[in-house]
């Protein structure tokens, strides 16, 4: 059964969702040897099936798998490769740690790492495409140690060449979608830096047949963007709502022309952003008269994993509401 | 030459200040375990320092939980909110509120100075204070004055806590402004800068450091930068290192005494020595260098910070053998 993707504003995610139940408690069994993998897999298809459900109440048209099962978008990947070493303590916030990876050896590839929960995803989705979605080089190398290669370029090409392989995996398994997190790249908004992303890019999605998308929040995105219009991907997601719509006139600066995931609701604040809100979100972009509504995807600003779950639904289902009023408008 | 080295900043905390700290959040130690676990800690950094021979320790600021937050908690008419990014670091610190001008409860340094001095002696103990004008650009302003009179009220606020810090007997104070290095940072921000750490170290400009750190500023700042009358100027030369050397080269540390951040503080392996200390030979102007950290070493692992300060050690003891001069490790 194949769902029909609306044409103008089609709706999505970008990929978190607040972790279900049983994706806590399948996490905090298996970090203490307590389940098999067998049983691992059996809570996170509940947790996976639960956020589909979710997504489907809500009307969202391209949804993801949650991230149910990844604790930490950088931790998760590197736990499956080789070369990384789990890291020592270090503060995130307050008196908050997280175990910063560390690479030391040649990074490979040794199996799919995302496949099997985007599977579960496509199993409950109803015929709705699911993305892939995996975190990017840039970010892997900027928030993990290395001691192995030395080199942040040769770091970010040998990561790349890691996730050119899930890519290829995904692909084949059917993902017609493929996001790319690189929320590192905004805080360093220099044109070395988004240069050697660019390279990467280059190398990771060259003959892929799925949409790209590479997805970029919370930072100084309007002083990366110049750097970044010519990355060899379909579409980027970018953070809008949080930082005020601030974006928003630099698109047409910039001579924006690629498709946009536009951000309209804040993942940070609890307070639901109502329909009119978003309307007013979508109107306030089209005014621009930069892109027209059928290279316009209208989703949440970041992953809504940090977000009571009740919460998370109702965002997205203001959210959906509004893109199918502007659907009839524009 | 004189070659003497510090480490820019706080220490990340290791098992026991962590612990220390969880706990007393949780109610689970008295008030008197949780000053003994972080003196403890505090104590021990201070050891590591001086066992690396340099002659001006800091206290670690392992109790801090961000630079500012210690002042925006011990001021009136100044709250914390919610979380930010810090800089381009996976790191997030709370932002101030200022809902009118700070005014001082309770100084934050001077009670250190005194906890600490006779530990760190015959090292000088350096206290640290964020920059007014990173202050004020990484707080939220809820009060009547803009952002160059709210850093100055800032200023005003910093300026008594480093007097009060150096009666009690402090060796030396560092203002950081991180914010300068900041691709937002113009010129005017570099000028209103100069202008009011000069007033916070008005009297202390021998022992006083301006610190800039996690890139180089623009050369515009630069120049503005280059009228602060601190006796030492600290640059980051290791992120973004090309550009930062090449300001150096071709702008001098404008009579200053350069120091010199040539250990890197946010990533863990071994900083190449013999590479560093000819980098330290090229840049080094007068009769005085100072080596030290790229940043504090707060967002590393902490078996790793430890080992960044014997390196920073080394780094002296060959650089001051490259130069033919003197290392010096002792401060009196």
């Amino acid at each position: 059964m194949e769902y029909q993707v609306p044409r103008k504003f089609p709706t999505t995610v970008v990929g978190s969702y607040p972790k279900l139940p049983e994706a806590k408690k399948a996490l905090k069994a298996r970090r203490a040897g307590e389940i098999s993998e067998e049983e691992f897999r059996r809570l996170v298809e509940q947790a996976i099936r639960g956020v589909v459900e979710d997504y489907l109440w809500a009307g969202v048209d391209i949804i993801s798998d949650g991230e149910q099962s990844r604790e930490d978008m950088v931790v998760y990947f590197s736990e499956i490769l080789e070369g990384y070493k789990p890291g020592e303590w270090v503060k995130i916030f307050d008196n908050v740690y997280f175990r910063k990876p560390i690479i030391v050896g040649e990074v490979k590839w040794t199996g799919p790492m995302t496949v099997d929960d985007w599977r579960t995803a496509t199993k409950y989705a109803q015929g709705r495409p699911v993305k892939g979605i995996l975190t990017g080089p840039y970010t892997m190398m900027e928030w993990s140690f290395d001691l192995h290669y030395g080199d942040r370029r040769e770091v970010i090409m040998e990561l790349a060449k890691v996730l050119r392989r899930e890519i290829e995996a995904l692909v084949e398994a059917g993902a017609k979608y493929i996001q790319i997190d690189e929320p590192a790249l905004s805080t360093r908004p220099y044109p070395e830096e988004a240069e050697m992303l660019k390279e990467a890019l280059e190398y990771m999605v060259k003959g892929i047949e799925a949409k790209t998308i590479v997805h970029i929040c919370f930072g100084r995105i309007e002083k990366i963007l110049p750097y970044i219009l010519d990355y060899p991907v379909d579409q980027f997601d970018l953070e809008f709502k949080n930082s005020d719509f601030r974006l928003l006139p630099y698109l047409k600066e910039y001579g924006y022309d690629k498709e946009l995931g536009y951000g309209v609701i804040d993942v940070h604040t609890t307070q639901v952003e109502t329909v009119e809100e978003v309307k007013k979100a979508i109107d306030d972009l089209m005014k621009l008269g930069i892109l027209p509504p059928e290279k316009i995807y209208i989703d949440p600003d970041c992953g809504l994993k940090r977000l009571p779950r009740q919460v998370a639904k109702a965002k997205l289902r203001n959210m959906v509401e509004a893109a199918r009023i502007a659907r009839e408008e524009y | 030459m004189k070659v003497w080295g510090m480490v820019l900043g706080g220490y990340p905390r290791g098992r026991l200040s962590r612990y220390t700290l969880r706990d007393a959040e949780r109610g689970r130690i008295a008030g008197v375990d949780r000053l003994r676990g972080l003196y403890a800690s505090h104590a021990e950094l201070i050891g590591v320092q001086k066992a690396a021979g340099l002659p001006i320790v800091v206290d670690g600021m392992v109790d801090w939980h961000d630079i500012l937050r210690p002042f925006a908690q011990s001021w009136r008419n100044v709250s914390v909110d919610g979380l930010l990014r810090f800089f381009d670091n996976n790191f997030f610190y709370r932002i101030p509120v200022f809902t009118g001008e700070p005014d001082i409860i309770e100084p934050v340094l001077a009670p250190r100075v005194r906890d600490f001095q006779l530990l760190a002696d015959p090292a000088g103990l350096k206290v640290v204070v964020p920059g007014p004008v990173t202050f004020a650009r990484l707080s939220i302003n809820k009060t009547e004055l803009d952002a160059a009179e709210l850093a100055e009220k800032i200023a005003n606020a910093l300026r008594v806590e480093v007097e009060l810090a150096f009666e009690a007997g402090a060796s030396m104070v560092q203002v950081d402004e991180p914010f300068l290095s900041d691709i937002d940072a113009a010129r005017d921000d570099g000028v209103l800068a100069a202008e009011l750490v000069n007033r916070i170290i008005s009297g202390y400009e021998d022992r006083s450091v301006l610190a800039v750190y996690f890139a180089p500023p623009k050369p515009e700042v630069y120049d503005a930068i280059l009228e602060v009358k601190a006796r030492y100027l600290a640059l980051d030369l290791v992120d973004l290192r090309e550009r930062a050397v090449k300001l150096v080269e071709e702008k001098g540390f404008g009579g200053h005494v350069p120091v010199l951040g040539l250990i890197d503080a946010r990533r863990i392996y071994d900083d190449n020595i013999e590479e560093g200390a000819e980098l330290a030979t090229r840049l080094a102007e007068g009769d005085e260098v100072v080596l030290t950290t790229s940043a504090w070493l707060d967002l590393i692992p902490y078996r790793y910070s430890l080992r960044k300060t014997y390196l920073l050690g080394r780094l002296v003891e060959k650089t001051a053998e490259k130069t033919g001069g003197e290392a010096w490790t002792i401060w009196r």
